[in-house]
């Protein structure tokens, strides 16, 4: 129990003294530990708040996506009264009684990756899952010739990110008559249940020519399952993460869209800070939808922990 | 062994468990670590973010002193705030949406009591069962979305106050004092202490087991309804994973207050402790911004050091 | 938890009366297949069975090591969190010393260790076993994610990969892992003194103290192995999903408990065998494989195993009864 005290009041003598320092404070959002999307998405934050002299604070639900506990969270730093924040709900809708409550606590909250259903907002910032999906789509059906047998991966079922992406698949699938969808089943945008879903899907069917994965790590389990079975498809994740990267590299995955955390976490900072010193911001930034191939995968070679932030005129004049 | 137990769980006060000495210990290094910890304003705000879970760490506390436990309980809250949210935008009527979401928690309550008294089947497994039940249930209604829509009336039962106290504490203080009323001056909490420690005399007695540990497991569907109605206010909206994991919150908060997995020790305002100093801690750690992977280690370190110093006390 | 269970001798008639359980569960099995075969004409074919096979011995790795705990009337609640961080420092150690063997070693090791902290917190310092591993899987949680930060580890090298996605006579090699913890798991519980011992502590503790089983040290071992298996079955899935993160763990525990559950094994201790434990896998596994084959709506896979983990045990308490 001392030893508990002890240890609990030298954290907190580190955390204090660290938070008040001089300068804004932003607090940022994001929805679990686990997901490298996120962590992209945190890295953004710090790299840009290193070059605009402010201090960040994250905060992440210890369950991962927890609808509650975000809620709770967002309670206690209003508490704390950051300077601003930056926020990715959990839930778009859950979530909105959250954002109600900062803008009742008048304090700037800029909104990135998932568009909350309501409250007041300095900015969005995000990119289109919808046209990334249908773009992503396009490359693999392409590489198909127009003809074969496609499976989707479907994430987590009635998530925006999920139901987006996997509405983007479906209208590219619709502009080729001569490719069937054999099955479109949810692998919850993680690695073992896409991994195990594509077993099973595999047994039903003799011929799959490609598979549309609503994100990487999704695309690497259908990747690892065809291997086992020593089947070849083509595949398609999005979020363009490490992994995925040296998999195209390697020929193994053939694109990834490109939903890029890091730039998104880097431009809500930007503008955050730029509401707080009175400077003109963008009501909107939408990434525009890139699909990285090896045409093109040579610049997410570089860790995202060594990336520079782009400007905000960087990405909005593109 | 038995004996000591007895005579230290009818003098609360002699006893000073774990989870007094956490939660002061807790207060007291928070309070001076961060200023805004020790206001009006953060405390009501603890105290409120506790209500649900106090909901459900009350039956919890029964059922654990019936040698029983809910794993359903987190479930069937998520599932009655769905019922409740469906309910209310289809009719417009908040009250009809609460009694279905009552009816609902009952339901469960009452299907939970039935499969453990009446079929025998242990409660651990029954509630796992019921709870994949509510869980696949509650993706089915919803197809995982979220229910919005929800009436500002009901939104106004977690943020309203009452003589400026937030309606959510009164809720949770009313919740407590029935609790304690049926446990420690109504015959049923006399039959629940000894279910747990004594059941044969009970059937000696003549005193139908069945019917008590139904009326058990009723009193749990009962708080997950009520519950649903807070979380639904809360979040103003239902969500399919609302609720997911917050039984075992609601078990851990009971053990950390004291309540034994043996013999009908049951200890209610341990409970109440244990559910607050869960509240203190998350609350405190969000205040220093503490990491989010160093605040998972400390609600585990905070379970075991609890149990730990009861431990020791039941050793001396 | 409950005293009043028989004892700790186990007769001829107990045991006929396991062989019972054991047979209306392979019933059960048959059933659930001859339906499956009519729904699906893909289900017979060779390659299913062997895939359900392989799935099934993921969780049978973890639920084998968890029936020895739950036969002493514990519970191990940490296994998700503990394949977790077993995963991924194996991963860390293979990706840097290129070693599978190492990884190996390192996976295991970290899983008993874990697991014998569990054995400490439940025996030295007389914490319930629901909340002591309870409490590990969120301080094990905690530390997976303070190492991984969020990131992913990836890549191992193909002879390692063989572990989990490889082929030995067309059979996937999980399936032979499954099979040698079988024999190894059955004849420790059945044919061992501290089998027996385990046995005889989940009966009656106090008698089991009384008549000279040294109930820590047993108790102990148990969760050590439980931890130890969990380490093993991190492996698996490394080779299997050729990549370590942070969440590997999520959602693994309670299929375990549940498989351990519809396997026959009462939480109440002293009944059940690892054997019982691989037919609630196979149970559970062919549920989401049928699931996954007829493409039925994954909202229905809570709901559909939870009827099945309350059918079989109340079917497991009917034939009991019927048994006495």
């Amino acid at each position: 129990m001392k030893y508990l005290a002890i240890s609990v009041t030298a954290a907190a003598a580190l955390f204090s003294s660290a938070a008040l320092a001089d300068g804004e404070t932003i607090a940022v959002f994001t929805k679990n530990q686990t997901n490298p999307y996120f962590q992209a998405v945190r890295v953004g934050t710090e790299t840009a708040a290193k070059t605009l002299a402010v201090k960040v604070i994250q905060y992440i639900p210890t369950k991962p996506d927890s609808i509650p506990e975000q809620l709770s969270q967002v309670e206690d730093v209003i508490v704390k009264k950051p300077s601003a924040i930056i926020f990715i709900p959990v839930d778009y809708k859950a979530l909105v009684p959250a954002v109600e409550k900062i803008n009742a606590a008048g304090i700037p909250v800029t909104n990135i990756t998932d568009r909350s259903a309501g409250g007041n907002f300095v900015a969005f910032v995000g990119a289109d899952d919808y046209s990334i999906g249908l773009s992503v789509a396009h490359r693999l059906l392409k590489a198909m010739g127009g003809k074969g047998n496609v499976v989707i991966l479907e994430g987590v079922k009635g998530s925006l990110t999920s139901t987006n992406r996997v509405r983007g698949f479906n209208d590219a699938l619709k502009e080729y008559p001569n490719v069937k969808l054999l099955a479109s089943q949810p692998g919850n945008f993680q690695r073992l249940n896409a991994l195990q879903v594509m077993e099973n899907v595999m047994q039903s069917f003799p011929s799959i020519d490609g598979v549309l994965a609503a994100n990487d790590p999704m695309a690497v389990g259908a990747i690892e399952a065809l291997e086992a079975a020593n089947r070849k498809a083509l595949v398609v994740g999005i979020n363009g993460s490490k992994e995925a990267v040296e998999l195209i590299k390697s020929g193994k995955l053939l694109a990834s869209g490109d939903f890029n955390g890091f730039i998104q976490g880097c431009v809500g900072t930007e503008i955050a800070v730029r509401n707080l010193r009175k400077q003109a911001t963008p009501k909107e930034v939408m990434l525009k939808p890139i699909v990285i191939d090896q045409s093109n995968s040579a610049p997410y070679e570089v860790p995202v922990e060594q990336r520079p932030c782009p400007t905000l005129e960087q990405i909005v004049s593109n | 062994m038995n004996a000591r137990d007895l005579s230290l769980a009818s003098l609360p006060i002699v006893r000073v468990p774990g989870v007094a000495i956490v939660l002061v210990v807790l207060c007291m290094v928070f309070a001076l670590t961060s200023p805004g910890f020790a206001t009006p304003a953060n405390i009501a705000n603890i105290l409120t973010q506790s209500t649900i879970l106090l909901l459900l760490a009350l039956p919890m506390t029964l059922m654990i002193m019936t040698e029983g436990l809910d794993l359903s309980i987190g479930a069937v809250l998520t599932f009655s705030s769905i019922v409740l949210a469906v309910t209310v935008v289809a009719t417009g009527s908040p009250t009809l949406a609460f009694l279905a979401a009552l009816a609902v928690g009952l339901c469960f309550g009452f299907g939970n009591g039935v499969l453990i008294a009446a079929f025998d089947i242990p409660p651990f497994i029954t509630t796992l069962g019921t709870l994949g039940i509510a869980q696949g249930l509650s993706l089915l209604v919803t197809d995982g979305q979220s229910v919005v829509g929800i009436p500002r009336s009901i939104e106004q039962i977690y943020s309203g106050t009452l003589a400026g106290i937030p309606l959510p504490i009164i809720m949770g203080a009313l919740a407590y004092a029935v609790t304690h009323v049926l446990l420690y001056h109504t015959r049923f909490g006399t039959y629940v202490f000894a279910l747990g420690g004594n059941r044969e005399a009970l059937r000696v007695a003549g005193i139908s087991v069945r019917g008590m540990l139904i009326r058990v497991y009723l009193f749990g569907g009962f708080m997950a309804g009520v519950a649903a109605l807070l979380m639904t206010a809360r979040l103003n909206s239902a969500h399919p994973t609302a609720g997911i994991g917050m039984e075992f919150d609601a078990i851990a908060a009971v053990a950390v207050g004291g309540t034994s997995f043996e013999r009908g020790n049951g200890w209610l305002l341990g409970t109440l402790l244990g559910v607050i100093a869960v509240g203190v801690l998350r609350n405190g750690l969000n205040l220093l911004a503490v990491p989010s992977s160093a605040q998972v280690a400390c609600i585990g370190a905070l379970v075991i050091v609890a149990l730990f110093i009861d431990g020791l006390r039941s050793e001396r | 938890m409950s005293t009043d269970a028989p004892t700790a001798v186990r007769s001829h008639f107990a045991l006929s009366r396991d062989v019972m359980q054991a047979f209306y569960r392979l019933l059960a099995v048959a059933l659930l297949c001859a339906v499956l075969a009519m729904l699906s004409d893909v289900f017979l074919t060779a390659n299913n069975i062997l895939n359900v096979l392989r799935q099934t011995a993921l969780l049978f790795l973890m639920a084998s090591g968890l029936t020895l705990v739950i036969l002493t009337a514990g519970l191990d609640l940490s296994i998700g969190a503990n394949v977790a961080l077993s995963a991924c420092l194996a991963a860390s150690v293979i990706k840097i010393t290129g070693s599978p063997l190492l990884g190996v070693a390192t996976g295991i090791g970290c899983g008993a260790m874990i697991g014998l902290a569990n054995g400490m917190l439940v025996t030295a310092l007389r914490i319930p076993s629901f909340i002591a591993t309870y409490g590990m899987m969120w301080m094990l949680t905690g530390v997976t994610y303070y190492y991984m930060a969020g990131e992913t580890i990836h890549g191992f090298p193909p002879g390692f990969r063989q572990l989990g996605s490889g082929y030995l006579l067309g059979v996937p090699m999980p399936v032979y892992v499954m099979v040698l913890f079988l024999l190894i798991g059955g004849l420790f519980a059945q044919r061992t003194i501290w089998g027996q011992q385990i046995y005889a502590i989940g009966a009656n503790q106090v008698a089991a103290r009384l008549s000279g089983v040294p109930v820590e040290r047993r108790l102990v071992l148990v969760y050590a192995v439980s931890g130890a298996m969990a380490g093993l079955a991190s492996l698996i899935i490394l080779a299997r999903i050729n990549s370590a993160q942070g969440d590997i763990g999520e959602d693994l525990t309670l299929p375990a408990v549940a498989a351990v559950l519809v396997g026959g094994t009462s939480l109440f201790g002293g009944s059940g065998t690892v054997a019982g434990t691989l037919i609630g896998a196979l149970i559970l596994t062919l549920v989401l494989n049928g699931m996954n084959l007829l493409q039925i709506n994954s909202s229905w896979q809570p709901l559909v195993t939870g009827v099945i983990v309350l059918l079989a045990v109340w079917i497991d308490t009917r034939t009991r009864r019927i048994g006495e």
